[in-house]
């Protein structure tokens, strides 16, 4: 009984952390419409970051995340500026190659900057190790991606869901001349819902980059995840892409527990049962 | 369609200027070196480690050998791509007219370029495979330096049992080497008498450990033995194993020396304390030869990324190629001389003393038994028991 | 091309021998293959990177049938050149080393995968597509990745005989037979993708691309079309896959994977979707660039060709062919029919 519950208790975090590495994706996929694959580098650079932060500069773990959301939300502010928004207008196959070239661009930097081998994470010791709840065994880190995923997932929810902000971002992509003429300044709530988007990506490299190993090659790794996640979630919804992460979570947990020899497919069967069932995700609107 | 078409075919005319390269004729008292290694992406390492490597012995030992001047051809095979890989070896063979080639690296690569190296007598140096049997009668210009999957997998299970670690569970990564490796992990094991708690096979792309670690747990093994390849699964796994309070629970943790390569073992950090694992090469190995070799190495590359097998593997690949080079200094470079000289031979390499099989190329060398540890503050894998002139099969 | 978007299926109808028109050829194409070919005499040419470009080209024409006829964008492409590879692979070794009867078996296996794909995904459009696609390649890919015993798994299948070509012309170390096998395959399979495509069949798929609604109204069968489509994209692919195999006298799970897919969408859409042609323009560059990239710097070549394609979307935003094709247009205003974008 204690095992079946503990490995629930782990797919609940895999879960949450797969919900807290795509969320970024989700806001500027969802909320902007726009396919930016290079959020995944932008995950890798949130690794980056605090690694560079705790390392070189003896910055505390929490202490960096704030940073890390900072700095790539400044990041991905620049980019916007620079040429994300010259696309805006173009279709989804423009955007991939673009962010794909992006994600390829990044590597090379990353690789430039970082060197090409895996970075050393480390983990503040109140962070590691397991504990005892409830007569379970638990890992810590875990325990703490459980709670800030969910912290993340209510501020988020409620924040762009279900407050002004989140109406005007989508009443400038949905109609952008007639928000525009409404007296949005479209162009400023593009720019702030990147570097949200962006920020939060940011977040996701930096809190799973332990889990997951940092090196060069990380966005390639993980962005058929991101996609995954986004995509069986649904387009424009946040509390999709945390139902998505955490069926997906739990089932990939689950499967490799009690059937071992099917590997991974768990996570591609039901991802593409769930597109031919609902192409538009879980929660996405149907057009 | 009529425009389109135009412009095609100009298109066409510009690029084909780019399609042409080099020019014919080589200069006489050459000898061409191919390196095809991986410099892109997941796998630059193994590129770059190589160039450091090749670096370091031309600096050390000149740039000629039996009086020819040696010159690099390098290019980049980006990871396991027997389709760029073979393409890139037909033409540092036929085009760039390479004589001797360190590389392809993996196996597919490997097996992918064998008829072309044996039809162009080729001789080579694989580097960065592990697949049982891929040297030998099919491509008998070829030479092993790395090492063979049983080589490592083998040594293992006796040293198991042997510690009174009788029940063993096994997980590898579900690909080609794994399936390998497991299989003569659990054979050595039946030998040994050990017994098996229980196997399991990990996807090579997988993020998420934990439905496996409490699998594991569950067998009640004495130790666990691990198959991974180098890189992000390696350290996910040690870190799984940690985390998920595994390795707190008694279990002995094993593998081969993959998962503690020196390249990233910094990345998996404490987690990787007191794993056992079966290596061919050490940092730390105890010769005078091999701290000379470290010394130089570091003095020349910097302290990082640290010293790997496939520089070692390199490094005796060029020691070879030099040997074999003065052995027939004077004449035209000959192939078959050049592989038989080296078939059969014995020498001291900085991983200790190693012997290439006269009938087939491949390499019979010492495993070492290592134990992580923290020396000077520094993850090493220190070595603590030898096996002696392991074979290949 | 905007001969082809600006024809309406009416008239179409209306116009009697207008497909003979459609299908003829012009001195430019038939320049552009005499050019293909001439590049066997340049001296020094890198003939197996030349036959590997015809292979890739012929690979994204296949997509092309897909996404520049019929809309349909496939993430997943790469499972039928694999499907192809692998067949072709299991006739070399396992006795039927005649190349071009296993090409052909080769395609009839690859278009019943497609075919089947077709059917699967023909309600399905936009993200889910994509994503069922790519979910179908990678699964495949696990499979054959994972099946050690059957496929050889990720060292790849050994023991793959090619019997020489028509019995005359074997498999060489420096390209030669590979490079005309795979030009005249790819020549070949391109008459017919061209017969096709300018066929009432190939502007079915253009009609449906634009406008599914008013095809279906006008009676035709728009979802039965998406398996025909990916039957055919398949059978190209497949033909490509084993085109690969056979010059290589190798298979490996590579042919199959993810990159792959994606690489064959980002060489279409270099070159251009929608004319056939832009998937061979787009081989050409992509590769000698990425090639030439790699040998000059191989450690950051990434940098250069993800350069690349920020700048061909930010100035060739529908691909090299017809951007070049409206600057042209510009150039001569007499022929000019307005900005094809």
């Amino acid at each position: 009984m204690s095992s079946i519950l503990t490995v629930l208790f782990n797919g609940v975090a895999y879960g949450f952390l797969l919900f807290i590495m795509s969320v970024g994706l989700s806001v500027t996929l969802g909320m902007m419409n726009f396919v930016n694959l290079a959020q995944a580098s932008f995950s890798m650079f949130g690794g980056y970051v605090k690694v560079t932060a705790m390392q070189s500069f003896g910055v505390p773990f929490l202490a960096s995340l704030p940073i890390v959301f900072i700095v790539i939300g400044a990041l991905s502010i620049v980019v916007e500026r620079l040429i994300f928004r010259h696309f805006y207008n173009t279709d989804d196959l423009t955007q991939v190659l673009l962010t794909i070239g992006l994600v390829f661009m990044s590597i090379a930097i990353a690789t430039y900057a970082w060197g090409g081998t895996y970075q050393r994470i480390d983990m503040p010791s109140w962070l590691t190790g397991q504990r005892d709840v409830l007569g379970l065994t638990l890992e810590t880190y875990r325990i703490f991606l459980i709670a800030i995923g969910a912290a993340m997932a209510i501020i988020l929810v409620l924040g762009l869901e279900r407050t002004q902000l989140g109406a005007m971002v989508r009443a400038c992509v949905d109609n952008r001349r007639v928000a525009g003429a409404c007296g949005l300044n479209t162009e400023l709530i593009f720019a702030l819902t990147f570097a949200i988007g962006g920020g939060l990506a940011g977040l996701g490299g930096a809190l799973s980059a332990n889990l997951l190993g940092l090196d060069p090659n990380f966005p390639l790794r993980y962005l058929v995840y991101l996609l995954i996640i986004v995509s069986v979630g649904g387009m424009g919804t946040i509390s999709g892409t945390l139902i998505a992460g955490l069926a997906l979570g739990i089932a990939d947990v689950m499967g490799k527990y009690y059937f071992p020899q099917f590997g991974g497919f768990v996570i591609y069967v039901l991802t593409v049962a769930c597109m031919l069932w609902r192409p538009h995700g879980l929660l996405g609107r149907q057009t | 369609m009529k425009i389109a078409m135009k412009i095609a075919a100009s298109l066409l005319v510009a690029t084909s200027a780019a399609v042409l390269s080099g020019f014919g004729a080589s200069a006489q008292e050459t000898v061409k070196i191919g390196i095809l290694q991986s410099y892109s992406g997941i796998t630059s390492l193994g590129g770059q480690q190589t160039d450091s490597t090749v670096k370091l012995f031309m600096q050390k030992y000149g740039d000629t050998a039996g009086g020819k001047k040696i010159e690099l051809v390098r290019r980049d095979t980006t990871g396991p791509n027997p389709e760029v890989a073979k393409r890139l070896v037909q033409e540092v063979v036929t085009r760039e007219k390479v004589q001797v080639l360190i590389g392809p690296d993996y196996t597919p690569n490997t097996l992918a370029a064998a008829p072309i190296l044996m039809e162009a007598k080729v001789p080579s140096f694989v580097t960065g495979a592990a697949t049982t049997g891929i040297v030998g009668e099919k491509s008998k210009y070829s030479t092993r330096t790395f090492f063979a999957v049983p080589q490592l997998c083998k040594p293992l299970a006796a040293y198991a049992v042997k510690n009174g670690w009788k029940r063993v569970f096994v997980a590898v990564a579900d690909f080609a080497p794994g399936h390998d490796c497991e299989k003569y992990f659990i054979e050595a094991l039946k030998d040994a008498s050990g017994t098996l708690a229980g196997n399991l096979r990990i996807p090579v792309a997988n993020p998420e450990f934990s439905g496996y670690m409490q699998r594991i747990r569950d067998a009640k093994a004495d130790a666990l033995f691990i198959f991974m390849p180098i890189g992000e699964l390696s350290i996910g796994i040690l870190r799984a194993v940690n985390d998920s309070g595994l390795k707190a629970s008694g279990i002995k943790i094993m593998g081969t020396g993959d998962i503690t390569d020196e390249t990233y073992i910094d990345a998996v950090g404490d987690a990787a304390l007191g794993t056992i694992t079966t290596g061919i090469y050490s940092t730390q190995h105890d010769s005078a030869l091999n701290k000379e070799f470290v010394k130089d190495y570091v003095a020349l590359n910097g302290a990082k990324p640290r010293i790997g097998w496939g520089a070692i593997a390199t490094w005796d690949a060029m020691r070879m190629t030099y040997d074999a080079l003065n052995a027939q200094a004077g004449a035209k470079f000959d192939p078959d001389k050049f592989a038989a000289f080296i078939h059969g031979r014995t020498f001291e390499s900085p991983r200790g003393p190693i012997t290439i099989d006269k009938a087939n190329g491949d390499i019979v060398q010492n495993i070492y038994i290592r134990r992580v540890d923290k020396v000077n503050g520094v993850l090493q894998n220190v070595e603590i028991e030898s096996f002696k002139d392991v074979g290949f099969k | 091309m905007s001969a082809i978007e600006r024809l309406t299926p009416e008239r179409a109808k209306a116009a009697t021998g207008y497909f003979a028109r459609l299908a003829r050829w012009n001195v430019y194409e038939i320049l552009f293959w005499l050019a293909l070919a001439g590049m066997y005499f340049v001296p020094n040419v890198d003939l197996v990177l030349m036959s590997q470009i015809f292979i890739w080209g012929l690979f994204a024409m296949s997509l092309d049938i897909l996404l520049g006829y019929r809309g349909i964008p496939s993430l997943g492409h790469a499972a039928f050149f694999g499907v192809g590879a692998y067949v072709a692979g299991y006739c070399g070794k396992f006795g039927w080393t005649e190349p071009i009867s296993a090409l052909v078996l080769a395609m009839a296996i690859a278009a019943v995968v497609g075919w089947l794909t077709g059917k699967l995904v023909q309600r399905v459009t936009g993200v889910g597509l994509l994503m069922v696609t790519l979910g179908l390649n990678l699964i495949l890919y696990d499979l054959v990745h994972r099946s050690t015993d059957v496929t050889g798994g990720d060292d790849g299948m050994q023991g793959i005989v090619i019997a020489p070509v028509l019995g005359l012309f074997r498999f060489d170390i420096f390209g030669r037979t590979a490079f005309w096998y795979a030009l005249i395959i790819a020549f070949i399979l391109f008459v017919i993708a061209r017969a096709v495509v300018k066929s009432p069949f190939g502007l079915a798929l253009v009609g449906a691309r634009e406008n599914p609604r008013r095809m279906i109204m006008l009676g035709a069968p728009v979802e039965g079309d998406v398996s025909r489509a990916f039957a055919l994209g398949a059978a190209l692919a497949g033909a490509a896959g084993a085109l690969l195999t056979q010059t290589t006298q190798f298979v490996s799970p590579n042919t199959l994977s993810f990159q792959r897919s994606a690489d064959v969408l980002v060489i279409l859409i270099i070159g251009g979707t929608g004319r056939l042609y832009g998937g061979f323009i787009g081989a050409l560059v992509f590769l000698i660039l990425r090639d030439w990239l790699a040998a000059i710097s191989p450690v950051y070549w990434y940098f250069w060709i993800g350069l690349l394609l920020v700048v061909v979307v930010s100035f060739f935003r529908k691909g090299l062919l017809p951007s070049l094709e409206t600057l042209l247009n510009r150039w001569k205003p007499s022929k000019a029919d307005g900005p094809t974008a």
